[in-house]
Order: C-alpha cells, then sequence, then structure tokens
C-alpha cells in the first residue's frame, strides 16, 4: 500500500504530480475553492424558500385607494400580492375540484 | 439625451469589470500565504476497497467570508432593484417617470375609460406552416380576443391567405425594412390613435402556442389596476428535440421558478406574448429620441436586435409597472440543432449588450448590467474550475476523495434538480448527472464570450430571420 501512495505522488499521466505542489496550482485551487463557495452560498439560497422582507415591513406599500379601472370597487394589495393571492385561490380550487 | 454612452464599449467595460474583480481574488489568494495540499490518507471502503482521501477544507474564516460575499452580492442587488423599482413607481417627475404608477393612478383616478378589450398583433413573415395552429389556440382562449389582425410581413407565401381563412384581419407591412420592428411600428401607427386606456394590445409570434387561461388572467390584472402597463408570457419550451431540446426546457423552468420567486418582476416581456396598455406605448413612441434611445414616434425600436428586451427597458425606464405572472404561460419553440442554437443565443447576447450599451448605466439598467457582470465572472469561475479539473486528471493517477468538496458538490446537484423539479423525470434525470449540463453551460458561455467580443470589434451580425422554423418544415 505505501508503494500505492508513492506512485500516487511521484507520476501522473501528462504532469508530474510534482505539479500539485507548485505555486500557480496551489493559487488556482484557492482561487477556485473560494469561487465554488461563494456560488454554494447562492445555490443554498435558490433551494430554501425566499423571504420576503417587505410582507414584514408594511406601512407605505398599503394601499389607500382601488386599483381597479372601475372607481367603485374593492381595494387589493400590491401587485406582487396580488399575483400571490390569485395563485393561491387557484390553489385552493384546484384542490377543491379535486376533492369533488 | 443619455442615448449611445456606451456602444461598443459595453463589451470592454464588462469583460474589464469581471476580469478585475477575478484578478483581485486571484491576488488577494496569492498574498495569503497559501501552502500546498496535504498528501492524500490511504483508507479503506468497507474493508475491502483502497481508496485516497483528503480531508483538508479551507479555513473556517476564509468559509465564512466567502459565503457572506455571496449572500451579501445577492441580496444587495435584490434590494437596490426593489428600490429603484419603488423610487420609479412612485415618483411624480412626469418628464422622467411618465408611467409612474402614482402618476397614472391621479390621471386616472375617478375615470371608468370602458371595460377591457384585447386586440392582438401577430407579426408575421411567411409563418404559412405554424400561423393555423397559433390562430387556433388563440381563438380557443377562455376569454376570446376581441380582435386579431396579423401583421404580414413582406409574406410571398399563403400567410395572408391562411389568416384570411380564419377570419382575421391583416396588415400588410409596405416597403417594411425593418423587419418585425418596423412592421409592428406600422401597425401599430395604424391602430393605437383609436385605442382607450382599456383597449389592450397584445403582441404575439406567430409560432407561439398559449396557453389556456392566459389572456383570461391577464385581462383580470389589467381590470384590478390601472396602473399596470404591461404583462408579459412565461415561456416554457415545447415537447421535443431530444436532449438539445432537454437543456432548453431545464433553462426555461428554472427561468419561470426564478420569475415566481421574484413575484412576478419581469427581467423581458417576451417578443413570444406580451400585453401593453395602450398609454405604455404611446409614452414610449412619445420619448424616444428624448429620455430613451430610438426614432421619435417608433413604439418599438427598430436598431435592436432583441426589440422585446429594448421595449422592456424603455418601460422600467419610463417608471412603468409590468408583470410575468405564473398563470400567463406560453409554449415556445426551443431550437433543434446546436447551430440554429448558437445563433439565437448569440442574438440574444449581442441584443442584450447593445441594449444597456444605448441606454448606459441608469437605475432602470442597473439589473441588466449586474447580470451581465455576473455572467461575465461566471465565464471566468467556470473556466477556472474547468482548468483545476482538467489540470488534477493529467496530473494524479490515482483517484483521490476529496469529502469536504464532494459534501458542497451534493449541494450543488441538489439544486440543480430542486430547481427544475417540476419538469418531471426527464429534466431531473438531466440535472442529476450535473456533467452535461455543465457542457451545456460552457457552450453558453462560449456564446457570451464571442457576443462580448463580436459587439467589442463592431464586427456586424448578419442575422437571417429564424432559419430554424424554416428548416423545420
Amino acid at each position: 500500500m505505501t508503494s500505492g501512495l508513492a506512485q500516487v505522488i511521484s507520476s501522473g499521466i501528462l504532469l508530474p504530480a510534482s505539479f500539485l505542489q507548485s505555486g500557480f496550482f496551489v493559487i488556482l485551487s484557492a482561487f477556485v475553492a473560494i469561487n465554488t463557495i461563494v456560488y454554494f452560498a447562492l445555490a443554498v439560497a435558490k433551494i430554501l424558500p425566499k423571504v420576503y422582507l417587505v410582507d414584514w415591513i408594511r406601512g407605505a406599500n398599503r394601499r389607500s385607494e382601488t386599483r381597479s379601472i372601475r372607481p367603485n370597487a374593492p381595494i387589493i394589495g400590491e401587485v406582487e400580492e396580488h399575483v400571490e393571492r390569485r395563485e393561491d385561490d387557484g390553489r385552493h380550487r384546484a384542490g377543491s375540484d379535486r376533492a369533488q | 439625451m443619455r442615448m449611445g454612452r456606451f456602444d461598443r464599449a459595453v463589451g470592454v467595460v464588462i469583460g474589464a469589470t469581471a476580469l478585475g474583480g477575478a484578478l483581485l481574488l486571484w491576488f488577494a489568494v496569492a498574498s495569503g500565504g497559501l501552502t500546498p495540499a496535504k498528501q492524500p490518507t490511504e483508507g479503506f471502503v468497507v474493508g475491502v476497497w483502497t481508496v485516497f482521501y483528503n480531508t483538508q477544507a479551507p479555513p473556517p474564516q476564509a468559509i465564512l467570508v466567502a459565503i457572506a460575499v455571496g449572500l451579501l452580492l445577492a441580496a444587495g442587488l435584490a434590494l437596490l432593484e426593489r428600490r429603484v423599482s419603488n423610487r420609479s413607481r412612485r415618483s411624480t417627475d412626469g418628464q422622467l417617470y411618465p408611467l409612474a404608477a402614482k402618476l397614472v393612478m391621479e390621471q386616472t383616478r375617478g375615470v371608468f375609460a370602458g371595460p377591457v378589450t384585447l386586440t392582438v398583433l401577430i407579426p408575421a413573415y411567411n409563418e404559412e406552416d405554424l400561423l393555423a395552429g397559433t390562430l387556433t389556440s388563440l381563438l380557443a382562449q377562455s376569454r376570446r380576443p376581441d380582435r386579431v389582425i396579423v401583421v404580414a410581413d413582406n409574406c410571398t407565401d399563403s400567410t395572408v391567405a391562411i389568416a384570411r381563412q380564419r377570419g382575421v384581419e391583416v396588415i400588410q407591412s409596405q416597403g417594411n425594412t425593418k423587419k418585425k420592428a418596423g412592421a409592428l411600428n406600422q401597425a401599430l401607427t395604424a391602430i393605437l390613435p383609436r385605442q382607450g386606456d382599456n383597449d389592450l394590445v397584445m403582441v404575439m409570434d406567430a409560432d407561439t402556442r398559449l396557453d389556456d387561461g392566459f389572456l383570461a388572467a391577464a385581462v383580470t390584472r389589467f381590470t384590478d389596476d390601472r396602473a399596470l402597463m404591461a404583462v408579459g408570457g412565461l415561456f416554457y419550451g415545447q415537447e421535443g428535440f431530444g436532449l438539445l431540446g432537454q437543456f432548453q426546457r431545464n433553462e426555461y423552468i428554472r427561468y419561470a421558478r426564478e420569475m415566481k420567486r421574484r413575484r412576478g418582476r419581469v427581467f423581458v416581456l417576451t417578443g413570444t406574448a406580451s400585453i401593453f396598455r395602450p398609454a405604455a406605448l404611446r409614452a414610449v413612441a412619445a420619448n424616444r429620441g428624448a429620455t430613451i434611445p430610438g426614432t421619435p414616434g417608433d413604439v418599438y425600436d427598430t436598431a435592436a436586435l432583441t426589440e422585446d428586451n429594448e421595449i422592456t427597458i424603455a418601460l422600467k425606464s419610463l417608471g412603468a409597472l409590468i408583470v410575468s405572472p405564473t398563470d400567463c404561460t406560453v409554449v415556445t419553440e426551443v431550437m433543434s440543432t446546436v447551430r440554429t442554437l448558437w445563433r439565437q443565443r448569440l442574438r440574444w447576447q449581442r441584443g442584450a449588450l447593445e441594449n444597456i450599451g444605448a441606454y448606459g448605466m441608469t437605475p432602470a439598467t442597473l439589473r441588466y448590467w449586474a447580470q451581465q457582470l455576473g455572467l461575465g465572472y461566471g465565464v471566468i469561475a467556470l473556466g477556472a474550475f474547468t482548468l483545476l479539473t482538467l489540470l488534477m486528471f493529467v496530473s494524479v493517477d490515482t483517484w483521490v476523495w476529496f469529502p469536504f468538496w464532494l459534501g458542497l458538490g451534493s449541494v450543488f446537484v441538489a439544486e440543480r434538480v430542486f430547481t427544475v423539479w417540476k419538469g418531471g423525470w426527464r429534466a431531473r434525470a438531466l440535472a442529476i448527472t450535473i456533467v452535461p449540463e455543465l457542457v451545456y453551460d460552457l457552450f453558453l458561455n462560449t456564446v457570451h464570450v464571442k457576443g462580448t467580443i463580436d459587439i467589442t470589434f463592431g464586427r456586424k451580425a448578419a442575422w437571417g430571420r429564424a432559419p430554424e422554423k424554416r428548416r423545420r418544415q
């Protein structure tokens, strides 16, 4: 087994294994390592559910009048919230359809 | 006027900034007093197989700093984008932001301009093979359009006859040399003056099939929000075309997921199917040559290679509220060969760069600059990763396992699979194998570099009219 390990250290396919100890390779691997961790953090953020700060900070986002084309229509919240609300409605409808 | 500030220099700015960032990191790493990796350790799996492994991992401080940098960049950009869009929407500066929600609300308060109507424009250039199917899907929508107009541009086939046969109107372009954007401008000049505030105009491609419910959902949104200026379709790829098709479908699924997580905040109002309030189109035409680039009076910028991306930036620049809801979906064609995919993506990339080059660095284009910069840096990062992998392969003759990096790698695999989950088992199977999608990313990166080089050296792009369509016949 010791000879196997020695072989790993002493020989490569195209470049000598000592290349892995060279300054360029060490810097390159550290450069790639840091980039990989940055992209890793972004990948985790993409998997996890997104947190919407604006949901907790209302106030300025609250609507004070209807935005409908009909002046007397009821008030609905932010456009994005509106999008979400409709999707929720859709899901509920789909759920109740399935239940029937 | 702020137009033309960058033009060809856009490629240099993006390339130099991405490279500068990478060099900065490289020198920071080099000055850190690094030591070569430890020799691998010998071990056994199930007491039988001999394996070599290396437990070396970066110092915890470096890991934490890298994670913090990644998350802060992403969150900072998201917050900045949000702030820019909120500021323009709430602006009362009618000169700079004539479409700001606050102003539109004031102008239309207490006024009922009639119920929402829908006029669909379908620009078509020799689309006889696909037009009939498009019209069928359009007319079968639960909320039928009130008017359908095929904008026939220099057609030499039976496009016009097919349109008339299906009972829809036809406008034939006159002496148009500016392709799709020119033909649309002619049609819009004819119809816009008669459109009221709620008489919506939809522009859709002749090869696009709308999912049912698209028009109903969009009309509801425009009814509920008189400040809403445009709704863009969310596209996903058609079935077929094997592995190449699946690569593109996975890409579109991830884009749709991202749109949903952004709660519909649009990157691009797709040319495949987008609906506009007439006030938005009129404002764009009125402001061209003044606060936004283009020829005064033109709705679409005929100089833009990607006119849908350009009109999105134009609307955002004017403060318009635009969304891409998840229930407005369209099926778009996928490129059937590597060659056509190359051409399509090169056109998109070149168009995106030209657009931000023409607008310069403005609050509305900030997100697009950041996106290009992210793509540019991604080219370097993926290139460095590929180089490192290759160098390791040719320098060692025995496989060495790195548990730390394997752990990280498994998270990347999870992310790839998770983000295409909705695409079914084919999408997941492709994602879990990682390497093919990595190769596809390298392909897209090559397109990115080629596009950036082309624009820098001012190489003239000879873009044909969707050659892939004709090939499919």
